[in-house]
Parts: structure tokens; C-alpha cells; sequence
């Protein structure tokens, strides 16, 4: 290709609009190809103070009017906000006279502006399968459900390839929508391990007394307080882990679930050694996940794990539940620990077995590291996309439609 | 040759209200007229379906989601089945088509991208508005769908209606400058004629009789 190879993106979440996990996910994504020497637009929802034309870290990225339209619930005003988003993206690419190459969108809250896009401008066309309506309500019981279902499927259908961030997703997405095999691509989520080499760990000393005395090892649990993360096991297996290392767990999020479990660890006699902080901002939390002697994931539904892939970055041990996305991340005695999922007894065991046996933990701490830098380094998933598109367009070359829009 | 498309919800054999005979009738007129027309439509089951009768050309669409909470979702996932055949009729016919002419408000969101993307300008056809079916009524559902009608006021080149009293109703509620909106009675001997004028104006090519 003589010019460079370019993209559009469509989000309806990008910093410093962030709701979930797709707006770092596009950011990091997008920045790394950047360096991969791809041009990327970002189509997104706006967001107030921040400019709706900007380029940050060399991605260009447009922010669409997205709230202008009244609308009488959520599933409404998402169809009308691709309404707007899928008129000014045309726009922008007749601006461009049609030079994107290909159109990317992220999960159904911008399946209809890509599809129409696609069509219209006659693109290839991806999409990332972040989640699914199916697995997020552990099945489709009212019609709300089963049209936010249909839609992922049509845009699963519309895609060349659907790409997902862990086997345990591919599989899933395929049953979900009945897939053939040949459609699926898995890329995994990746880490910036950049971000926990910036302060040594040594100066964190004083800000560890925050947490937890010098002499109690730190057990650390990042996520929302709700019922599938497995929260409860951990806090009902503190007292076993007590009794074989003195410890303190610190819990870091909030959810439904935060005075149940308060209550959970007061019943338990362990309320001195479990410590609650709510919400806290990035670097407190890579802080904490830098002096963390070890990490715990004990959910018992988990699509990916990014936090797992978190605490590997920071050099944390970790101990997962041996479910979903988590089974893929950790290889049991190598880069991690894994237990049985909702098992408090095999739960303690494995957080025992890392605060007891220094030699082991740093054996886990470097295998992990290097696993990250090896798979989950958004520069190599930056190339593993850029080949994927690189591959359909070659595929689309030779279609009819490239054919007919030149 | 002067190329058209019509977007409308209903067209024969799914006849909704008066709008399905009034487009077929002005379709056809618009083929005697040396007007090379395609109506893009919806059908539940004849999904697909292309017919070449008359010398109207008819694609109708279904939707690809079937299940819905309401009538919005319904048109709004619609609209990128609309978008679909109408780019193809556009490719098909070497990236010439002259306007769109959009019945009503279903089919705005399509219009409005067809314009932005590939310069397709549109007429946008008010057969009736959101401030009379809903009565007053002003809830996020009706607002929504004001919001789409306004969009198509705003993005159209001209809107048609059939009578001065639409034409007042529409300036009132909407506020959109009455010089936008051509009055033309299905009833004046002059129907055809003044619409091909209009898109002839439009599309600022000449009127072929």
C-alpha cells in the first residue's frame, strides 16, 4: 500500500470519557498503532470541556453531538446517538475523500453508525466483542434484551472479522451468535507495564503505612464489590489465611455488596485485618499494586481479567480463580496461582503458599512480568491488528466492491 | 437522465395509509416523465425482493432485528437497511443519483448520512407531523421523534407538502422559513410538473419533458 494504512474507530467511550473498560481499551489500542505507523480517527461520543476535534498522542479524535436528541431510555438513545454519531463520521470521511481504509467498531453502542458506514462507503468493517447482552444478564429474558441481542448479532454478521480479547470470549461469541470459526480473531487486552516503572518501588515505604503495618503482608483485591467477583470468598477465607501468615487485606472499589461484606469480616473477627478504601485515583492504585505481596482475583465469572494482568505488570504475585479469561492469563505455578472458583478452603491455600514461600513468590513475580512484556504488550497487539486488517484488505482487494468505489 | 430515489414506509402491497397509493401513483408519473425512480421501502416478509414493474424500480428491506421496545429502535435499526440498498443502487448506477425524495420521517437518519457521505442532496416529503399524531403530547418518545423530523427540515433542500395550512403548521411549530417549503397539490393539474421542478432545482440539472 503506497499511502499509510488508516482506520476509524468508533467508541462511544474514549478518555476522558470513561465508563467502562472500552475507553482505555481504544485508547491504548489506537496510540499503539499510531506507533505502528497507522493513521487512526476516533469517532466518539463528546464529553464537556474537552474539545470535539483533537489529536492526543497522535490519534485523531472527533467527538459527536451525542445527547441532542431526547430519548425515552437507554437502548433509544443509543440508536439515536449513532443516528448523529454515523451522519457527521460521513461527513468527516467525504472530508477525506473517502480515504479510511477500514471502519472498526467497539461492542453494539456502535453497531448501527458502522454498519450503515460500511455499506454506504463500502469499507471493510470489524468489530470487538467486548461483552455480550447474553453473558451480562446470564441470558435474554424481556424483549429490551433480546433487541440489544439481535443487534449484536447483526453486527457480528456485518463484520469481516470479530475480534475478541481471550478464548473464553471467542467461544462464548460464537455460541452466542453462532459463528463460523473462520470469523473470530482473538487479540488479547493488553497492559502498560510503563506505568508501574516510573516510581521504584523502595520509596513506597511510607505510603504502604497508608495500608497496612510493616511487618503484615498486604493482600490486595481490586474490583467491584458485587456478588460475581468472589469478594465474599476471599473475606471468609481470612481467617485460614491468618492463621499461616499475619496478613491484611485491602480492598479497593466500591459496589452493592461493600456493607455486606464490612458486615461478613466484623462476624468473622477479622474486621482489624480488612481494610475498605472505596474508589481511588490511578496512582494510589499502582502504588498499592506495587507493594501488594500478593494480588487476588477469587471471581467467579470473569469475560477477561484485566486486573490480573494489572498486578502481573506491577510485580505482584497473583492468585485467580481457575474461570473464564483468568484460566487463559495464569499458567498454575509458573506466572501465577490458580484455585478453584467459589472455594474458600483452596482460596486461603493458595494465598498461604505465596505469603509463606518468599523463594516461590518472586519465581511467580518474574515469570509473570515476562508473560506480560511476551503477550499482553499493547505494542505486539498493536501488530497483531494491524495484521488483521492488513490481511481483509488484501482479502478485499479482490472483491467487487473495492472494485467499484475506485 | 435524471435519477431518483423515494424512500417511503409503506408502498403497495403494504398499505399502511393513504401514502402507499400516493407514492406508487407519483413514481410511476415520475417514469413517464423520462425519470429513471426507485422506491426503497419496507416489507416484512418480500425481504430482498426487487421489482422492475411499471419502470419504477422497488427494493424492500426488513429489518435484520426483529424484536423491539418500540417504534423508534424499529426505524432507527431500519434506516442501515435503507442505507444499504440505496448505496448500492448509487455504485450500481456508476455514483449517479440525482436526490433522494424521503416520505415522512422514517427514513430521515438515512437521508441525512447518504447526504453527508456521498452528496446525495434530499427532499424531504411532510405528509404529516409529530405535533398532530401526538396531540400535544410532549414525552422523551415524542420529543425523539420531532428531533428526527427536525433533523430532516434542517438537512433537506426543500420540503413538499400538499397544502398551505401544512405549509403554516410546519413554519409555526418546526420554525423552519416558509421560503423552504414548496406547496403542490396532488389535486393541480400541475402535480408532476411541479415536482420535477422542484427537483430539478434541487439537483440543478434541467427538467427533461
Amino acid at each position: 500500500m503506497s499511502r499509510e494504512l488508516s482506520v476509524m474507530m468508533f467508541t462511544w467511550e474514549f478518555p476522558p470519557r470513561i465508563i467502562g473498560g472500552i475507553s482505555p481499551h481504544v485508547q491504548n489500542l489506537s496510540r499503539s498503532l499510531v506507533k505502528n505507523g497507522v493513521k487512526v480517527y476516533v469517532v466518539t461520543c463528546d464529553f464537556p470541556g474537552v474539545p470535539q476535534h483533537e489529536i492526543v498522542d497522535g490519534v485523531e479524535v472527533f467527538r459527536t453531538d451525542s445527547y441532542k436528541n431526547p430519548s425515552p431510555d437507554f437502548a433509544t438513545w443509543v440508536y439515536l446517538m449513532n443516528m448523529n454519531m454515523q451522519k457527521e463520521a460521513a461527513a468527516i470521511v467525504n472530508g477525506l475523500g473517502g480515504k479510511v481504509d477500514v471502519f472498526h467498531a467497539h461492542d453494539w453502542l456502535v453497531a448501527t453508525a458502522g454498519i450503515g458506514l460500511k455499506h454506504v462507503f463500502r469499507k471493510p468493517f470489524f468489530a470487538t466483542m467486548h461483552s455480550t447482552e447474553i453473558g451480562r444478564r446470564n441470558g435474554i429474558h424481556f424483549a429490551y434484551e433480546r433487541m440489544i441481542h439481535e443487534t449484536e448479532a447483526w453486527l457480528t454478521y456485518e463484520a469481516w472479522k470479530v475480534i475478541c480479547c481471550s478464548d473464553y470470549m471467542i467461544s462464548h461469541v460464537r455460541w452466542a451468535f453462532g459463528l463460523p470459526e473462520d470469523k473470530l480473531v482473538m487479540v488479547p487486552n493488553g497492559v502498560n507495564a510503563e506505568v508501574y516503572n516510573r516510581n521504584g518501588k523502595k520509596d513506597l515505604g511510607e505510603f504502604r503505612k497508608t495500608f497496612a503495618a510493616p511487618e503484615e503482608k498486604l493482600v490486595l483485591y481490586v474490583g467491584r464489590l458485587v456478588y460475581e467477583k468472589g469478594i465474599h470468598v476471599l473475606v471468609n477465607a481470612m481467617p485460614k489465611i491468618l492463621s499461616k501468615a499475619n496478613a491484611k487485606l485491602v480492598i479497593v472499589g466500591n459496589g452493592y455488596m461493600k456493607e455486606q461484606l464490612s458486615n461478613l469480616a466484623s462476624r468473622m473477627g477479622v474486621s482489624h485485618k480488612v481494610m475498605f478504601t472505596g474508589f481511588v485515583d490511578d496512582d494510589t492504585l499502582r502504588k498499592l499494586q506495587m507493594c501488594a505481596d500478593v494480588s487476588v482475583v477469587p471471581s467467579l465469572f470473569e469475560p477477561f481479567g484485566i486486573v490480573a494482568l494489572e498486578a502481573m505488570a506491577a510485580g505482584s504475585p497473583i492468585v485467580v480463580s481457575d474461570t473464564g479469561g483468568l484460566s487463559e492469563i495464569v499458567e498454575h505455578d509458573v506466572s501465577g496461582v490458580k484455585v478453584y472458583a467459589n472455594d474458600q478452603d483452596s482460596l486461603a491455600w493458595g494465598i498461604s503458599k505465596v505469603l509463606t514461600d518468599e523463594g516461590y513468590a518472586n519465581w511467580l513475580r518474574t515469570n509473570a512480568r515476562k508473560r506480560v512484556q511476551e503477550k499482553y504488550d499493547w505494542d505486539r497487539i498493536a501488530q497483531q491488528t494491524r495484521n488483521i486488517y492488513e490481511t481483509v484488505l488484501s482479502e478485499y482487494s479482490r472483491s467487487f466492491w473495492a472494485q467499484a468505489i475506485t | 437522465m435524471m435519477r431518483v430515489i423515494i424512500f417511503s414506509w409503506e408502498y403497495p402491497p403494504r398499505v399502511v395509509g393513504q401514502l402507499a397509493e400516493y407514492v406508487r401513483e407519483l413514481a410511476s408519473q415520475l417514469s413517464k416523465s423520462h425519470v429513471e425512480t426507485s422506491v426503497v421501502t419496507y416489507h416484512d416478509y418480500l425481504t430482498g425482493q426487487f421489482e422492475d414493474a411499471d419502470g419504477v424500480k422497488t427494493q424492500r428491506v426488513s429489518n435484520p432485528v426483529k424484536t423491539h421496545i418500540g417504534v423508534l429502535t424499529w426505524v432507527l435499526t431500519l434506516n442501515q437497511e435503507i442505507e444499504r440498498v440505496s448505496a448500492n443502487i448509487y455504485y450500481d448506477a456508476a455514483k449517479h443519483v440525482d436526490l433522494i425524495d424521503a416520505y415522512d420521517w422514517h427514513f430521515i437518519p438515512a437521508a441525512a448520512t447518504l447526504k453527508k457521505a456521498l452528496n446525495i442532496p434530499f427532499v424531504y416529503s411532510v405528509e404529516s407531523i409529530e405535533e398532530h399524531r401526538a396531540h400535544g403530547a410532549n414525552s422523551p418518545f415524542n420529543m425523539a421523534i420531532k428531533s428526527i423530523e427536525w433533523l430532516g427540515m434542517y438537512e433537506a433542500e426543500k420540503l413538499l407538502v400538499k397544502s398551505d395550512w401544512m405549509r403554516d403548521e410546519i413554519t409555526r411549530a418546526y420554525k423552519v422559513p416558509s421560503e423552504k417549503i414548496q406547496v403542490i397539490s396532488p389535486k393541480s393539474t400541475q402535480w408532476v410538473k411541479s415536482i420535477l421542478e422542484v427537483y430539478a432545482g434541487v439537483s440543478g440539472g434541467a427538467i427533461q419533458t
